[in-house]
């Protein structure tokens, strides 16, 4: 299904340059976090919009999620998706040392800080790897306690391709999961493919 | 004047662009603060340079503060904060101190990684930009929305209320015509009665009049010659006189007894319906509850048998003919719940400044899924042509309508108990009209 955006060799790479720059980013992002927290090898997916809310589906199941977008620009210019399962968001503040409860806009800003760092690690790590400067802005609430189907519009999606990084959170007994899809426009994805040959040939 | 360097125009820009600039390092030690920060803060320069933030702003969330900063330095990479979720990082004065509509300045704030030479973060800069006009716009929006969603829920009240009103129309206009044929069956049984009544008294002294004379006579045949006397006798043995003697008196009581139910339930029928009785008046919820009894006996005997607990009651104002037709509707409703034989039980009392009817059956008992709409218009549980699922709803109406309330508490398997309670007083008794 993919076949036309990336070959074998270039997928492949691109999951190796996710897993160098998420391994680099996991021991800062446990530093923030707390001490036990493990991320898993993210699994690497690219496909067309149109398949993004069965994949999501598929992967978060049918509960409703709770999602952050955040824009990035500079050398790589897209956008990404944090998908947070309700059942996970709970456990979030939890999992970040906040012991009382919160309020609704404290629950919000753990969520939105959570899908900062997630985004800047992962993101970050893999611009680090290609060599990429790539800024970010504020990330925002995109929906909250909504369908998985319907998170995404995809018929407004004019991206060709996005890169879904499935990415997973541990910490000790509990397992804390949530998922992080790329959206890349057609351009991008050309500078993403340029990238990843530079890499390929670098080897 | 030479232009500036680079360098120097860095500095002047960062210094004097209305968006407030100030960096901290690694022990929250102020090495930058901008005019927008100096100014808003009523805390020049000098005052803070050199000197810890906490120490400066000791109002600050310190904890959460550090730990943004952290994660900047962990990370190395961007943190940021948005109005919506927390207004504002300083207290600052907004620029609307007349047109206002919010208390203090609201704040997007970013914190971005100084790194050195190496890449790592030393400093971490914090950009704090005013976004109250924004945010004002975004509240005065939310409040039309939420302005909309009100008149929108309103709407689906008004239309709510006037689905009931209509059904209420229904319901009632076909209680006028029962009642108005009640009324008039009523009336014409009331004259044949009326003879037949009078009629009973002249045939009881008639009868009355009889034994008298039959009493002289008794014994008096023994003194008839022979043959006479045997006929006589014979006659008397033939009918069992000391018998029909005995049966006539009690018929003629039997009778009597008879009519005077009739004519009861000639009256309960007329009490029942009052037509055109809309105005609420005192009424005995007692004789109000005896009275439908009589008229749905019929229909509940062969299922319950009637318990009644009836406690002290005041006279309660009310429009009569309407809590009638809710005690039917309860009663009839708890008789077709009982499957073979059970028990309706009525218990009455004072509570609060009113008071309380309740119905309690034996009978299946309503699951919860049922329970939830019971009072909606046209639901019902019961075959085709049995029900037509108005009896609660308009029962809800009406005692919504005296200001009461109507609960219901059921168990499946055991029973349901319908509970009304009413105002001793009618709340609006000149708009009591239906
Ligand atoms: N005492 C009760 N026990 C069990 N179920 C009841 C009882 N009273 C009411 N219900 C349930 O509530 C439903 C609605 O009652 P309601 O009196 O409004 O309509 P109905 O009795 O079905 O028809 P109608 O009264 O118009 O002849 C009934 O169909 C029945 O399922
Ligand atoms: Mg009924």
């Amino acid at each position: 299904m993919t076949t036309a955006l990336f070959s074998e060799d270039q997928r492949d790479a691109l999951q190796e340059l996710t897993n160098i720059g998420m391994g680099q980013a996991g021991a800062s992002v446990a530093a923030v976090l707390g001490e036990f927290v493990q991320l898993s090898v993210p699994r690497i997916l690219v496909l067309k919009p149109a398949l993004i809310p069965a994949a999501l589906e598929r992967i978060v199941g049918a509960e409703k999620v709770t999602a952050v977008r955040q824009g990035f620009h500079g050398d790589l210019r897209g956008e990404a998706v944090v998908v947070f399962g309700a059942a996970h968001c709970r456990e979030l503040a939890d999992l970040m040392g906040y012991d009382d409860s919160l309020d609704e806009a404290a629950e919000r800003e753990l969520l939105l800080d959570v899908s900062n760092v997630l985004v800047g690690a992962c993101l970050g790590g893999l611009a680090e790897q290609i060599s990429a400067e790539m800024g970010f802005s504020a990330p925002s609430l995109m929906a909250s306690e909504a369908e998985v189907a319907t998170l995404l519009d995809v018929s407004r999606m004019d991206s060709p391709c996005a890169l879904f990084v499935e990415v997973n959170f541990r910490l000790e007994k509990r397992s804390f999961a949530c998922h992080l899809v790329m959206l890349l426009p057609e351009d991008q994805i050309l500078v993403l493919r340029d990238a990843i040959d530079r890499f390929l040939a670098s080897l | 004047m030479d232009s500036l360097t680079s360098g120097a125009l860095g500095n002047f820009i960062a210094d004097r662009v209305e968006v407030g600039v100030f960096v901290v390092d690694a022990d929250f030690n102020i090495t930058l603060w901008n005019h927008f920060m100096a100014t808003h803060s009523r805390r020049p320069a000098p005052d803070v340079l050199g000197r810890n933030l906490f120490d400066c702003f000791p109002e600050l969330p310190r904890a959460w503060l550090e730990r943004k900063v952290r994660q900047v330095q962990a990370l190395r990479n961007y943190a940021f904060t948005s109005w919506t979720q927390r207004p504002y990082l300083f207290r600052f004065d907004h620029n609307r101190p007349i047109t206002g509509g919010v208390d203090a300045m609201r704040q997007n704030c970013t914190f971005l990684p100084v790194k050195n030479e190496a890449g790592e973060v030393e400093q971490v800069c914090v950009t704090v930009q005013d976004v109250t006009d924004t945010a004002v716009a975004h509240q005065e929006l939310a409040a039309s929305l939420a302005e909309i969603e009100k008149e929108k829920a309103e709407q689906r009240k008004l239309i709510r209320e006037l689905e009931s009103a209509h059904n209420q129309l229904l319901q009632s206009e076909k209680l006028a015509s029962i009642g108005q044929l009640a009324a008039g069956v009523a009336h014409e049984i009331n004259n044949p009665i009326g003879f037949v009544n009078s009629n009973l008294g002249t045939l009881a002294s008639y009868v009355d009049e009889l034994m008298g004379v039959l009493d002289a006579y008794t014994g008096v045949h023994a003194q008839l010659p022979d043959a006479q006397r045997s006929a006589v006798e014979a006659q008397i043995d033939g009918v069992d006189l000391a018998y029909l003697r005995e049966d006539l008196v009690a018929l003629v009581t039997e009778s009597r007894e008879g009519l005077d139910r009739v004519k009861r339930i000639v009256q309960d029928l007329k009490d029942f319906s009052r037509m055109g009785e809309s105005e609420a008046a005192w009424a005995d919820l007692h004789h109000c509850l005896d009275t439908t009894l009589n008229v749905v006996a019929n229909e509940i005997k062969y299922k319950a048998e009637v318990v009644k607990h009836y406690g002290e009651l005041p006279e309660v104002e009310c429009v009569a003919s309407q809590i009638n037709q809710v005690f039917m509707n309860l009663v009839v409703n708890a008789a077709q719940a009982i499957a073979e034989r059970g028990t309706v039980t009525i218990t009455t009392g004072t509570e609060g400044d009113g008071v309380f009817v309740a119905v309690r059956d034996t009978g299946v008992g309503i699951p919860p899924e049922v329970k939830k709409r019971i009072f909606d218009p046209f639901y019902t549980t019961k075959p085709v042509g049995t029900g037509t699922g108005l009896g609660l709803s308009v029962s809800y109406s009406i005692i919504e309508r005296h200001g009461g309330r109507i609960t219901v508490d059921s168990t499946v398997g055991e029973g349901s108990e319908f509970r009304i309670w009413l105002p001793v007083h009618h709340p609006a008794p000149a708009a009591a009209a239906t």
